[in-house]
């Protein structure tokens, strides 16, 4: 247990310091800005219960809200996959869906699978995220490219962070 | 109690996910200045349509007061009006005006009882002798002259209406500047009738008729009515049929006209008169 918590925190630092230190400041032309650090979310495990997914949620939000100084808007962003996330679990079909235990990461499902729930997590974070960004519909097409083209770049950071992790 | 906690269990992850989602929100919106001005300005939206409906009765709740406002305002600006002609005159006839006060002032009044049915209609104000009120003063309103006071009480004054087949004022046609005086024939409640314009005045449909300010209680250039027909009588004047502006029918706030110099006045026309 205490070291499932320490791989946990270790995991949670070591994505706030890519996030941070590195993709924080990578901004390709204003409209791609990937974000990392909601693998936190997405990695934790299938038997969590839903209050505590949901303060973690909130909490890891908050976290990227002290760092970027946007108090509200990763915590409002992050806190909403961590509710779609029971749902979104439950409804990806796969042959071996049927088998909940331990955590939803690569290593334990097939790659389709893994794709297939970062893209869901991954567009419903930005689409929030963007869209309380801009805090209006005014512009919502330019919104919505930038949801796209930065959703695809953190969802392949995403996956080939998978592949690195279990070359190790 | 029972269905309450039963009700929390089931749903307490929708509820926590709306709670702490609230919560993140309110942070979005009042720590970040974008934000908070974007809301400020949906919530706004929404609340002005209320807000107006809500002041629309609450004006109309109001309505009172706001009457009294505007006649008391409406009698200072009347009384600068007063003063600022009457200097306007001085510097005209560039001598100085040996009382140097105001020809007229202005104060309100209400009418309590009027009739318009009858060939001698009367009014009565609301205001007597204890507020200033004496014979023979004239009574406005603001579509032009309502009648001259004919008698006083302490708190109540009668005025005899301009729509009385007994009197009479001076009226002149203002584009040409020729009076003659203006009566009621007790016909219509609109309709009054101008007399002795002369022959050669060039008379239109439309014409404003307003007071000649011959006569001591009224000043001048008040607007009357305006021309509706006018036909020659006797060979050698018109008779004009005047449309009044005033409906005497809905008549309320009047405006009691005292007038300074009228004393005065009297006084040295009265003395031709006997010499």
């Amino acid at each position: 247990m205490s070291k499932q918590l320490t791989r946990y925190a270790v995991t949670f630092i070591v994505l706030f310091a890519l996030q941070v230190l590195i993709l924080n400041n990578i901004r390709l032309g204003g409209y791609i800005n990937p974000y990392i650090y909601i693998l936190f979310i997405m990695l934790l495990p299938f038997e969590i219960p839903g209050w505590l997914l949901l303060i973690l949620g909130f909490l890891t939000g908050l976290t990227m809200d002290a760092f970027a100084g946007t108090l509200g808007m990763h915590s409002s962003a992050t806190l909403f996959i961590a509710f779609l996330r029971p749902y979104i679990l439950s409804n990806i079909s796969t042959h071996e869906s049927a088998e909940k235990k331990g955590n939803p990461t690569l290593s334990t499902k097939d790659v389709g699978w893994f794709i297939k729930y970062t893209l869901l997590i991954v567009i419903a974070h930005h689409f929030i995220l963007f869209y309380l960004e801009a805090f209006s519909f005014t512009h919502f097409f330019s919104t919505f490219l930038r949801v796209i083209l930065s959703s695809i770049m953190t969802a392949f950071f995403i996956i080939i962070s998978q592949f690195f992790v279990i070359r190790n | 109690m029972n269905s309450l906690l039963r009700f929390l269990e089931k749903y307490y992850f929708i509820i926590l996910f709306l709670l702490l989602e609230g919560f993140s929100v309110w942070l979005l919106a009042d720590h970040n200045f974008y934000q908070k001005a974007s809301f400020g300005n949906l919530t706004r939206g929404a609340t002005s349509i209320i807000d107006y409906q809500l002041s629309s009765i609450d004006k109309y709740l109001h309505l009172k007061q706001t009457n009294i406002e505007l006649m008391v305002e409406n009698v200072s600006i009347r009384n600068e009006i007063a003063k600022l002609k009457n200097k306007l005159d001085v510097n005209k006839s560039s001598c100085n005006d040996s009382i140097g006060g105001v020809k007229f002032t202005y104060s309100t009044a209400r009418v309590v009882n009027n009739s318009i049915n009858k060939q001698n209609n009367y009014l009565t104000l609301n205001v007597g002798s204890n507020e200033g009120i004496k014979r023979e003063m004239g009574v406005i309103s603001k579509d032009g002259i309502v009648g001259i006071v004919a008698s006083v009480s302490n708190n109540f004054s009668t005025v005899i209406s301009l729509l009385n087949t007994s009197l009479k004022v001076s009226a002149k046609h203002r584009r040409s500047g020729s009076f003659g005086s203006l009566y009621w024939d007790g016909i219509n409640y609109r309709e009054m009738i101008l007399s002795e314009i002369p022959q050669h005045v060039n008379l239109a449909q439309g014409d404003t008729i307003v007071t000649s300010g011959y006569s001591s209680i009224f000043p001048p250039d008040i607007p009357l009515g305006t021309i509706e027909e006018f036909a020659l009588k006797d060979g050698s004047f018109y008779v004009v049929k005047v449309k009044l502006l005033s409906d005497f029918k809905r008549i309320d706030n009047v405006y009691v006209i005292k007038s300074h110099q009228a004393a005065e006045r009297n006084l040295i026309e009265n003395q031709k008169q006997n010499e």
